[in-house]
């Protein structure tokens, strides 16, 4: 039993394992499939488990039963066998003794008694009277009997029977004188009257000895009668028990074969979920390496695009067509950075990590801002896009609004990439309250008899009846779908026509990221689509209507949106990032949009600039007053740092008393996890936002945080740059440092070819000592550290010296190679020489 | 006595060899007629008879065996010749035998239960014979002690004591 309890406990962990195993292995939605029957599998397996355990202690409780009937079974058969053997003996008895046929044969004592007397009456001549004799003699073997065992004992309670045995004796004796078998005295009448009247007196004696003896044979036949009635009786009971016991021993067979059989039922059906689960297992690793396949060549194909430009530019820089090359390198970039946003949303969905933050959105302001991103490339298309919204709709609701915007992007940009001619319809309404209300509207012209697609369950949950749903339906007059398509439609990567490049920008994850944000948010999105007439995509979710006063900004975060109404101003930020490269980056965009920029490199000393010390601050004002301004307007705290990280940093600063424990704090993180987010909002961070920033993302976060103005670029940055033709020979490239400017902001340049020169200074130093060392690899390497920079930073001729050592450095010989590095020492000067006359160096 | 006997002999037509050797065997009776064998004719009256005395019984093949009976308080060692072949002497076959006593006490047995048994005809109790008032000249005796499923009150009215006649139909 103990081992059996263990073999039962054990699916349990096998089961556990599986489960597991998927969701480290599988592609996230085919796992979040495949793992609820596999989790639903695990949970009956531990279902049946106790039910097995109960089957177990079943068994246990029956045993006694089974032991006890089972020994009252055995008691019972040996009772009978005992009452057999009992009647058995009593009926061997009866034959034996043979009672009743003594007392047929008695009788016959008192019949042969009236014989002979009859006969000694009749004869005259006694004395040769050959009857006589015979009767005599039959008389007295009659009267022998009654000597005997069984007789007397018969006999021993009748009365004065024993006195009458005597006189029959007394009688013999004294008939033997003339009848025995040696007469003593002659057979004279006399003597025969003598007999006579001996005879006569013995009549009533032996007539009562025979009915003594019958009387006495009918008792002992009653009384056996009533013995054997009496075992009759106590066999018929133990029969009845018997079969009782039998009944009852089947009845604990029966249901022992019951739970057998049901348990065998139960296995095999555990059995075969195990085995659906495995397919469905296999199933899902199946569709996740074809999965991971299609993504890599996905995301190969924008890679090559972007490396075949960079190598096209890199090989001939100023070819005219550089630029366009550029463009395509931009484009191929930018395309491979939303596919590795859509994949991450993708598995953020998928690992359940994603979490919606509903806020108080306006639906008008999503709509409208929904269609003034699209509406240029629709119009670009020839195509209008008509954004109608129900007026009963509430003026807020609780959307995650980043998410909603999302999704109809998607549908919307789908609807305008599938369609040539007419129009695309972004409808917005209400559902009505009991969820009957289907009918699609204005975007339902469009409408075929097409099924809606399969596995969008074509109707809302059950629960949803009961609730408020908004609708929005995206319908477009395009190139429609057969009904195979839109079976495909939200399985990921899988756009309705392959021929279509990437060059779409659709990543092919679109709509099943915006299906599984929409059950996200517990709703769900439909198709009905008509081949060659045009698809309608209604995308449905619960509506909460915000009944508080409307905000007055519709920003999601309850941060500080009110200044968005200040005047327009350079922001005070604080950037604290260890990585010296994302420091730069992001100095140079928060540069590029005109505010100005402090950089720490851990969160201890982020937490020491907001300290207020009078006289370090950053603008006087602050100076003066540190109690009524914060020193920095915002801190972008990157999360992973040395010495202090940035959830501890942002919880420091906001232990920090006045405006300098207020100020708005972004956390910057690569992690995707939701626990990371959680952690720093609890220590009092405003928003998170995810590396990579780019400068669109940090101007909108900007825009969220501290109203349009503080996302407009200053006029000043970017002026128009004009064509610089003639670089002073080849030293410098005055396009290339012009675009390094613009991007870097003026004032960051002179930091960053003076790093540069230094670096190259270095690189000259270490080409002498491996020359002097004679390892033409450290050299070539030293080298070739210095190509690539001065090539981006505009100095070709530095870079053409760098790469005649990085090639040569093995082949030439010394005298040649000195010659070579000399000429690198000579043109780093020149270069030097030549960027500080440009105000490239400080 | 002779004569009519080969008479019967010739008349029954049944001339099997143990007949004809026993009928060798067959005299009439010198002493008192202690037996008469006889058959019932088909028309109700009895056929001739065939009596024994003492002495032409005792010249029988001989047999001898102990039994409890009813009778005895003890085993008794009864002898004698078996019915059988007293029936086969008297040259008598039939499916049943009615066996008489001197106080005209009958009993019908089946033939065939002294072709299976060996049902003693015993003119000796414990090598003694028996007087009529020990139950005797002759006793039929079952073998008891072989077959137990003789030892009942069916078997024990068969054994007649103080056999006088023996009618064969």
């Amino acid at each position: 039993m103990h081992r059996s309890a263990q073999q039962e406990a054990n699916p349990v962990s096998p089961l556990g394992r599986p489960v597991e195993g998927i969701s480290m292995s599988a592609p996230p939605p085919a796992r979040a499939v495949a793992a609820r029957p596999m989790v639903d599998a695990a949970a009956r397996a531990q279902a049946d488990t106790d039910i097995d355990t109960d089957a177990d202690a079943g068994p246990q409780r029956l045993s006694p039963w089974f032991g006890l009937t089972g020994l009252l079974l055995l008691a019972t058969l040996l009772a009978a066998v005992f009452v057999q053997a009992r009647q058995y003996t009593l009926l061997n008895l009866t034959v034996q003794y043979q009672d009743d046929y003594l007392a047929l044969s008695l009788q016959q004592v008192e019949t042969e008694y009236l014989r002979l007397r009859e006969q000694l009456r009749r004869d005259s001549n006694p004395a040769d009277s050959t009857a006589l004799q015979l009767r005599y003699d039959v008389f007295v073997s009659r009267v022998s009997l009654l000597g005997g065992d069984r007789t007397r004992r018969l006999l021993s309670n009748a009365g004065d029977s024993a006195s009458t045995l005597g006189d029959l004796d007394g009688f013999i004796r004294q008939a033997d004188l003339y009848l025995g078998a040696a007469p003593h005295a002659p057979f004279s009448p006399q003597a025969a009257s003598t007999l006579l009247q001996a005879l006569e007196a013995l009549d009533t004696p032996i007539h009562q000895l025979m009915l003594d003896a019958t009387h006495r044979v009918a008792a002992q036949v009653t009384e056996r009668q009533a013995q054997v009635r009496n075992h009759n009786q106590i066999g018929l009971a133990l029969t009845a028990f018997l079969v009782a016991m039998v009944l009852l021993f089947a009845l604990i067979m029966l249901r022992q074969v019951r739970s057998l059989e049901l348990r065998r039922h139960r296995l095999s059906r555990l059995a075969d979920e195990l085995r659906d689960a495995r397919i469905e297992a296999e199933s899902a690793s199946d569709a996740k390496s074809e999965f991971l396949a299609d993504m890599s060549h996905e995301l190969r194909t924008p890679l090559h695009g972007l490396l075949g430009m960079l190598s096209l530019i890199k090989d001939a820089p100023r070819d005219p067509r550089a630029g366009d090359w550029l463009l395509t390198a931009d484009e191929s970039a930018q395309h491979l950075r939303r596919l590795l946003d859509d994949i991450l949303d993708l598995s953020k969905l998928d690992a359940g990590s994603l979490a919606l933050t509903p806020s108080a959105v306006s639906l008008v302001d999503l709509l409208r801002e929904v269609r003034s991103l699209l509406q240029p490339s629709a119009l670009a298309k020839g195509l209008t896009l008509q954004v109608d919204i129900d007026p009963a709709l509430p003026p807020l609701a609780l959307l995650d609004g980043t998410r909603v915007r999302q999704v109809l992007f998607n549908l919307v940009t789908n609807a305008i990439k599938y369609s040539e001619v007419g129009v695309v319809t972004l409808q917005c309404r209400q559902l009505a309250q009991d969820g009957h209300d289907k009918t699609p509207g204005a975007g339902g012209q469009a409408a075929g008899r097409n099924d809606r697609a399969p596995g969008a369950g074509g109707q809302a949950p059950g629960a949803a009846h009961r609730q408020a749903m908004v609708e929005f339906s995206v319908s477009d007059t395009g190139i429609g779908m057969d009904r195979e398509t839109v079976s495909r439609l939200f399985r990921r990567h899988s756009r309705a026509e392959d021929v279509r490049a990437w060059r779409q920008s659709g990543t092919g994850l679109g709509l099943a990221i915006s299906r599984n944000l929409a059950r996200l948010m517990g709703g769900e999105i439909l198709v009905r689509s008509t081949l060659e007439a045009g698809s309608v995509f209604s995308f449905h979710c619960p509506l909460h209507p915000v009944n508080e006063a409307p905000a007055p900004s519709l920003a999601a975060a309850p941060g500080p949106v009110e200044i968005s109404e200040q005047p327009a101003r350079p922001l005070q930020v604080l950037v604290a990032e260890d990585h010296p490269v994302n420091r730069l980056y992001l100095a140079a965009l928060l540069a590029r949009l005109g505010h100005q920029v402090k950089l720490v490199d851990n969160g201890l000393e982020a937490v020491r600039a907001m300290q207020p010390e009078p006289g370090t601050g950053p603008d006087v004002a602050a100076a003066a007053s540190p109690v009524l301004a914060s020193p920095f307007d915002l801190i972008l705290m990157d999360v992973h740092m040395p010495v202090m990280d940035g959830v501890v940093a942002s919880q420091a600063i906001r232990q920090l008393p006045g405006p300098a424990g207020q100020v708005c704090i972004v956390a910057i993180t690569a992690d995707v996890f939701d626990d990371t987010r959680a952690r720093c909002m609890a220590a009092g961070v405003v928003e998170v936002v995810t590396k990579p920033l780019s400068l669109d993302a940090l101007r909108a976060l900007l825009v969220r945080r501290f109203g349009d103005a503080a996302g407009l670029p200053p006029s000043a940055v970017a002026p128009a740059s004009e064509p610089v033709t003639n670089p002073a020979h080849s030293l410098l490239d005055r396009n290339t440092v012009h675009n390094v400017c613009g991007l870097m902001g003026s004032d960051k340049a002179p930091s960053l070819y003076g790093s540069f020169f230094t670096q190259a200074d270095d690189a000259a130093r270490r080409m002498r000592v491996a020359m002097r060392d004679a390892d033409p690899e450290a050299l070539r390497r030293s080298a070739h550290t210095v190509k690539g920079a001065a090539l981006n930073l505009g100095l070709p001729a530095l870079a053409a010296a760098a790469a005649l050592l990085t090639n040569e450095a093995g082949t030439l010989a010394a005298a040649p190679l000195a010659l070579a590095v000399q000429r690198f020492e000579e043109l780093t000067q020149a270069s030097r020489a030549l960027c500080a006359g440009e105000g490239l160096l400080r | 006595m002779q004569r009519r006997n080969v008479l019967r002999l010739g008349a029954a037509a049944l001339p099997t060899a143990s007949i004809a050797v026993s009928a060798l065997a067959l005299d009439a009776p010198t002493g008192p007629v202690v037996l008469t064998v006889f058959s019932r004719l088909r028309d109700g009256r009895p056929g001739n008879p065939v009596q024994f005395d003492m002495a032409m019984l005792e010249r029988l093949p001989q047999t001898a065996y102990s039994t409890r009976t009813p009778w005895y308080g003890q085993a008794c060692k009864f002898s004698g010749p078996l019915l059988r072949d007293v029936l086969s002497c008297a040259g008598l076959r039939g499916s049943q035998l009615r066996l008489e006593a001197l106080n005209a006490y009958r009993v019908d047995i089946p033939f065939d239960d002294v072709l299976q048994h060996d049902v003693l005809l015993a003119r000796l109790l414990d090598d003694k014979p028996m007087a009529v008032r020990d139950k005797g000249p002759l006793f039929v005796i079952y073998p008891f002690e072989q077959h137990a499923a003789l030892r009942n009150a069916v078997y024990h009215s068969r054994c007649v004591w103080q056999l006088r006649s023996i009618e064969v139909s």
